[in-house]
């Protein structure tokens, strides 16, 4: 019963710290930063293109707008990939025909050095 | 016990992936303040940019600023609108700012705003007169200000107004936005106002449609509310269609981009299908490209999750609207349903033709406005375009989880990447008065000088809305002006 209990708090103290991190929109730009995003591997420069004619109007530069930030989720990127496949909430899932596997990836890609330069 | 635990943390992780359920949380529309301010706080400091760029404040106290253009003495015109959403009508004005900061009204126009742009040609100013009470017009004006009008009764009595103008070898072009959000004329349009003004007004193809005759109930806003009415896609209010019902296209017409020679005549059609095509600019090479403020989550037919756009135009062309968003079919889509409606149905039975690609997918509701594209390599970032961000209208238009636009955006035209250029400083993006701060209010156009190495601002202000509608504060518009150090 102590161990369910232990976990039912676990569980509620992600709940806490998903909404508190969704409340944060991780601003993330070259003004921001104060330096330019110069992606040089061919990877991630598909990435970011196929980022801006899908995923850009509702996650702005990743951050919130339409929908929450993608800059503050730390949730792994195969979840990711997961979500943007199957769609989640009011988010929709995107086919293999609009997005391709490969271009997943590259998404990714992209985020992850987006999220890091 | 450790796959029950287990099974806890991925549900975590779906949680994180959720980042909060969009139904559950409130709207966080960047206008959506407690109380208007008393004035505007104004403060380069608030304002970041890219590395080796610097920002100024050129001229303040601006009444609806929407648009600056220079003269062939590099003399810098501003335009006031004349109305602002939340209907407020004042007097538009062509302003001249002279370099001891000096201001001469140069030309004053009638209660017909908001005047949206203009920009200067061969001795003249050209505007687009929005157009709320008589209808579009593009005027010419003279340097003395005497004012001809180009061309009237272009049909922008509703939601959008009379765009633009540019000029290319001999002709005007400028936009004319729909009636409505997606087609059909319903209680938004009342809240709007315009509707009691103009019970009959409705949008106008360019062309012939075929209708899938879908028909939609509202309480009758125009009489007695506790009985229903029936309306239709490109009908008036209370006015029902039917399958295979075919509406005659005619000039001018709605969600149209037009021109008309620059002595004046009649109206020619360029392109069609924009919801409302509010910013206009030639690349360099001579292509024309145009801002698109997309659906709103409103009215009778309400559709979500639609990014503004940024087109090239391509002459005789229809874009899609009102089945179509940013080139991907609305119908039966998820990604275009608003959360817990029925999927989007279409309005027409068949299509002109397959809309194009766009040149970039901009914010939801991020109200993309006027745009100028880099052309020299002082400045940098040659033949990118740089678009002013109205920012959101939410909740009017539909609910954010944050504030969109309110900013300077960036945007490889070749590529479609958009990149943030000036942004306001703060852990969010948002207002100055958001934010409280002295940075960007509501940036609706940018225009480069005519070397090409300053950027030119204009904020219109602070517009503030609710559910109950807009409402702004008059005088706090500001022209601000970017160099590079």
């Amino acid at each position: 019963m102590r161990n369910y209990l232990k976990l039912i708090c676990l569980f509620l103290l992600i709940l806490v710290w998903a909404v508190a991190v969704a409340g944060c929109a991780a601003r993330k730009s070259e003004p921001v930063k104060g330096e330019y995003f110069k992606p040089t591997q061919a990877s991630i420069v598909n990435g970011e293109k196929v980022f801006m004619a899908n995923c850009q109007k509702c996650h702005p530069g990743g951050e919130a707008g339409l929908g929450p930030s993608l800059n503050a989720n730390p949730a792994p990127q195969f979840i990711k990939r997961f979500q943007m496949r199957h769609g989640l909430g009011v988010m929709p899932g995107f086919k293999p025909a609009e997005i391709s596997k490969s271009d997943l990836r590259d998404i990714s890609r992209y985020r992850r050095a987006w999220k890091h330069y | 016990m450790k796959k029950l635990f287990l099974n806890f943390l991925f549900a975590g992780f779906l949680l994180v992936s959720l980042s909060g359920c969009y139904r559950m949380r409130p709207s966080n529309g960047g206008a959506q303040i407690k109380e208007l301010p008393q004035e505007r706080k104004i403060n380069p400091v608030d304002v970041l940019l890219p590395p080796g760029y610097s920002i100024e404040l050129v001229a303040r106290d601006f009444n609806f600023p929407t648009a600056v253009a220079f003269d062939d003495q590099n003399r810098l015109h501003v335009i006031e609108a004349g109305y602002s959403y939340g209907e407020v009508w004042t007097e538009p004005k062509l302003i001249r700012i002279d370099a001891n900061g000096s201001r001469t009204v140069v030309a004053t126009g009638t209660r017909n705003g908001p005047w949206t742009g203009v920009t200067f040609h061969q001795g003249n100013f050209y505007v687009a007169e929005g157009g709320t009470q008589e209808g579009g017009k593009i005027l010419r004006i003279t340097p003395s200000g005497t004012i001809t009008t180009l061309v009237q009764n272009l049909p922008s009595l509703g939601d959008h107004h009379t765009n633009g103008p540019v000029v290319k070898e001999g002709y005007v072009y400028f936009g004319v936005g729909t009636a409505t959000n997606s087609g059909v004329v319903g209680v938004d349009n009342a809240d709007f106002g315009w509707l009691k003004r103009e019970p009959r007004f409705h949008d106008i193809p360019c062309q012939d449609i075929v209708l899938s005759g879908l028909n939609f109930e509202t309480p009758n806003v125009l009489a007695d509310s506790s009985t229903k009415v029936m309306t239709g896609a490109f009908s008036a209010y209370n006015t029902t269609s039917y399958p295979g019902q075919v509406i005659k296209g005619s000039l001018p017409c709605s969600g149209a981009i037009m021109r008309v020679p620059v002595t004046g005549g009649q109206a020619e059609l360029v392109a069609w299908g924009l919801r409302n095509p509010y910013g206009l600019s030639f690349s360099a090479d001579g292509r024309l490209f145009v801002t698109e403020n997309n659906y709103d989550v409103r009215g009778s037919r309400p559709v979500w999750g639609s990014g503004d756009v940024l087109w090239e135009i391509k002459e005789g062309l229809w874009y899609g609207w009102p089945d179509f968003s940013g080139g991907k079919p609305i119908r039966d889509d998820e990604e275009f349903k608003p959360p817990g409606s029925d999927p989007v149905k279409p309005l027409l039975q068949k299509y002109l033709n397959q809309p194009p690609q766009p040149a970039a997918v901009l914010g939801v509701h991020s109200s993309s406005s006027g745009f100028d594209f880099s052309r020299g390599t002082t400045f940098g970032f040659t033949g990118e375009a740089f678009v002013a961000q109205f920012g959101d209208m939410a909740p009017q238009v539909g609910k954010v989880m944050a504030p969109v636009g309110f900013k300077v955006v960036r945007v490889d035209v070749a590529t479609g990447s958009i990149r943030d250029f000036v942004v306001n400083k703060g852990k969010r993006n948002g207002p100055a008065s958001w934010h409280n701060s002295g940075g960007l209010e509501r940036p609706v156009s940018v225009k480069f000088d005519p070397a090409g190495n300053a950027l030119y601002i204009v904020d219109f202000g602070i517009l503030k809305t609710s559910e109950k509608g807009s409402v702004p504060l008059p005088n706090s518009g500001v022209v601000w002006k970017i160099t590079r150090k």
